[in-house]
């Protein structure tokens, strides 16, 4: 999706990457940090998600009865995040807190993508073993 | 959280609640029929998720590997829709725009907190016939400590009784 960062001056707000957007297109405009916060939120559910499912032994299917209402959750909260971007109520994940909760403005680096992940813990169990 | 909408003009943004925003603040600024149509999708999957939840507690059997896998693959799609979200090639699709109306009925949370934790935790104990013994035990200890009691008192009043009848 075309996306610009700006910074607000009054009623106008100035864009970094005008050249983005159409003439008198509507845009809608959020705090970075806000956004962030949310962003970031839905991330950790799905990597959450993402990690039971990868370690979950598949001979071992009853530990899903445990497992499900968890992963539920998690649904749950991205729900609840994704409620929350056109709700006037300040945000939930302000309450959490993230050690590393430094995104640059560069595009590439805001999404990690999901093979990388998995390649990731792929090599981390590697080592382990 | 805080949003507002504008309009683009002249390689600068009109906001139309300007007051929401700080000065120190960045902002980050997107097509509004863009994101409503990414927030609409995202929505969907949500939505889907929630009904795979539905279809397993109707039934009454719980989830198998087969549902599993396929709510880790909408979530996928969910990660894709999550990425496109700051990819300025992808352009949206807008030949539909879903709706979300399910109702609040599906979403209902259920606890992993079963019966069995709460006995572990409530340490319920299973009546044994010794503690039925040990119990019955108690009860009689109770039963003769009050009845001495009740004998010594009886005693002593007799006494006290007998020693006013003698001064007399």
């Amino acid at each position: 999706m075309r996306v610009s960062e700006g910074v607000p001056d009054g009623r106008i707000a100035e864009l970094y990457n005008p050249e983005m957007f159409q003439k008198h297109e509507e845009v809608i405009v959020f705090t970075k940090e806000e956004f962030n916060r949310t962003y970031i939120s839905i991330r950790k559910q799905i990597d959450y998600i993402n990690k039971i499912g990868l370690h979950l032994d598949r001979s071992e299917e009853w530990k899903l009865i445990g497992y499900w209402p968890k992963i539920m959750q998690n649904v749950h909260r991205i729900d609840m995040n994704m409620d929350l971007i056109f709700k006037k109520e300040p945000i939930q994940s302000y309450l959490d807190a993230y050690l590393y909760d430094n995104i640059q403005s560069s595009q590439n680096k805001v999404s990690v993508s999901e093979k990388e992940a998995i390649t990731k813990i792929k090599l981390s169990n590697l080592n382990l073993l | 959280m805080r949003y507002s909408y504008g309009i683009m003009d002249r390689g600068k943004i009109f906001l139309y609640k300007a007051q929401l925003f700080l000065k120190s603040k960045d902002l980050l600024v997107f097509p509004s029929s863009d994101f409503h149509k990414w927030h609409s999708d995202i929505k969907e999957y949500v939505d889907g998720l929630y009904q795979i939840d539905f279809s397993e507690m109707e039934s009454g059997k719980s989830i198998n590997l087969t549902e599993l896998n396929l709510a880790v693959g909408v979530l996928n799609n969910i990660t894709e829709e999550l990425e496109h979200l700051f990819d300025s090639e992808k352009v949206s699709d807008f030949s539909y725009h879903y709706v979300s109306t399910l109702d609040d009925k599906y979403k209902k949370q259920r606890s992993s907190y079963t019966s069995d934790m709460r006995r572990c935790d409530m340490q319920i104990h299973v009546i044994s016939e010794e503690m039925k013994y040990k119990h019955i035990m108690e009860i009689v200890d109770e039963a003769n400590r009050d009845f001495s009691r009740a004998f010594k008192e009886g005693r002593t009043c007799r006494l006290s009784k007998m020693k006013k009848k003698d001064h007399q």
